[in-house]
């Protein structure tokens, strides 16, 4: 007796066994890693899901409604791994030799660290995300300077950040990203400098490998609870997709919503608890030391900003698979949202405005402190 | 490195080329592609075939078409495009040129 997995190819509901359906999962999933750099992602997986679903068509009958294991594995196999075409190979029968070959031949080389945008995790345009990965920091620290800065430069920053937005290129390709982090990109490298890196920091990073995993783990939790939904809004016909869609727009103001919400309290909190040594009134034990707090704050933001990230984007992957445009719309709304509620948490709470008073004035101090030196 | 793993690159960086030719007959979905080319030294898979119709496309190469299957759902049917076909000429000509040259060095 094998256990029967429900899911949808391209929209159509089919059943395959356990086994078949996690070796069918994984090779998507590498798939769609594969296919990260590409632009033409969301129509190639959505190819290769309609044909994979052809090939289960074929081994059914009226007889046998279940795909089974081993017929999964000689599917995948005739699908073949799934390669993105090389972008720079130009218009095809040019000079014959494949770039592949070129890169692998020059295995001792390092690519320059470059600063670029990157997509994977950005809120508006990816250009914090590109310096965290530039001067190698959790990218949360960069956002806190940047607002932090956007503040004291009286937002002199966002355009700054605007016009980085236009000029830094997002890393598009596999050498891109690599030279976003500064790393090897080709899978020797890789796995040369994640030995070495394992052999070297092994402990130090451990907590770090651990947490990344928790994160992995709820992101496919999420995946496979939305993989269900999607499911049965596609047996339900094409109706559904318009309710789908319905959802998405609802769904992405909330998600929006929410993320806003945190991180307006959590940059109010570090404000009372930098100024005023407490959290909204509540003092911290006696003895802990300032940056103990600061770094609980910052853990506590992560600890609940990152499962609202992996819902976020469970969401949008149930709701018709994940567009730029709702990543758009999202950073949009959360920027809408924050500055809502920055503004209202100043004109309404008098600690707030308080707060924000002595800040400029500080402000206000230094700009001056530092022009007269200049002058 | 031994002889076919030689050419693999030649035949990739052909693939494309082949794939204009197909194309530029009758419209083609991608099981007959595979169909057609599985036999020849280009024979390929969908893991390969999928991603690079689509770039074709995102370079106004090649263009689809959906059709009603009388089996599931409503297939994409490749053709090509003026663009493509203009650079199908090209790659003829230039095809050409290279034998020309190979043919001119002797053995």
């Amino acid at each position: 007796m094998q256990k029967v997995v429900n899911i949808s190819l391209n929209g159509i509901a089919y059943q395959l066994e356990e086994p078949g359906y996690n070796e069918l999962r994984t090779y998507l999933e590498r798939a769609e890693a594969r296919l990260a750099d590409s632009p033409d992602r969301a129509e190639v997986m959505a190819d290769l899901e309609q044909a994979i679903g052809e090939k289960c068509r074929a081994t059914l009958g009226p007889h046998k409604t279940v795909v089974s294991a081993v017929e999964i594995s000689n599917i995948i196999r005739e699908m073949g791994p799934v390669e993105a075409p090389d972008q720079k190979a130009g218009e095809g029968a040019t000079g014959g030799t494949a770039s592949p070959h070129a890169t692998a031949s020059e295995s001792g080389f390092h690519p320059r660290k470059r600063l670029y945008r990157i997509r994977e995790g950005q809120i508006w345009a990816g250009v914090c995300n590109g310096i965290a990965a530039y001067i190698n920091v959790d990218v949360t620290w960069i956002r806190l300077a940047v607002a932090l800065l956007t503040l004291f430069s009286w937002g002199g920053l966002v355009l700054v950040y605007i016009l980085m937005a236009f000029i830094v290129p997002y890393a598009d390709t596999a050498e891109d990203r690599a030279a976003a982090f500064g790393m090897p990109f080709n899978t020797e490298e890789l796995i040369k400098s994640a030995k070495k890196n394992f052999e070297e920091f092994g402990d130090r990073y451990r907590w770090r490998r651990e947490w990344r995993r928790q994160q992995r783990h709820w992101n496919r939790q999420f995946r496979h609870m939305s993989e269900q939904i999607r499911m049965t809004t596609a047996q339900a016909g094409p109706a559904m997709g318009h309710a789908a869609r319905f959802a998405g727009g609802i769904f992405v103001p909330i998600a929006a919503l929410i993320g806003a919400a945190v991180f307006v309290v959590w940059i109010l909190a570090l404000f009372s608890l930098v100024t005023q040594h407490s959290i909204f009134g509540w003092v911290l034990p006696h003895g802990m030391p300032l940056w103990v707090g600061i770094l609980l704050l910052v853990l506590l933001y992560t600890a609940v900003s990152t499962p609202l990230r992996a819902v976020r984007r469970s969401g949008q992957y149930a709701t018709g698979g994940y567009h730029p445009a709702w990543g758009a719309l999202h950073g949009l709304l959360w920027l809408g949202f924050t500055v809502l509620m920055f503004w209202a948490a100043y004109t309404l709470l008098p600690g707030v405005r308080e707060l924000v008073d002595q800040l400029m004035w500080a402000a206000n101090l230094t700009a001056t402190t530092i022009s007269e030196t200049i002058a | 490195m031994d002889l076919p793993e030689k050419l693999a690159p030649i035949r990739k960086g052909l693939l494309e080329f082949v794939i204009l030719k197909i194309v530029a007959g009758d419209k083609v979905y991608v099981a007959d592609m595979l169909k057609l080319l599985g036999p020849t030294e280009f024979a390929t898979q969908e893991g390969t075939l999928y991603p690079l119709l689509s770039k074709l496309r995102r370079e106004e190469l090649v263009d689809y078409e959906w059709q009603e299957s009388d089996a599931g759902p409503p297939r994409k049917y490749y053709k090509l495009t003026a663009k493509g076909r203009t650079q199908l000429s090209t790659l003829n000509d230039y095809w050409k040129d290279l034998n020309r040259t190979l043919a001119d060095f002797g053995n």
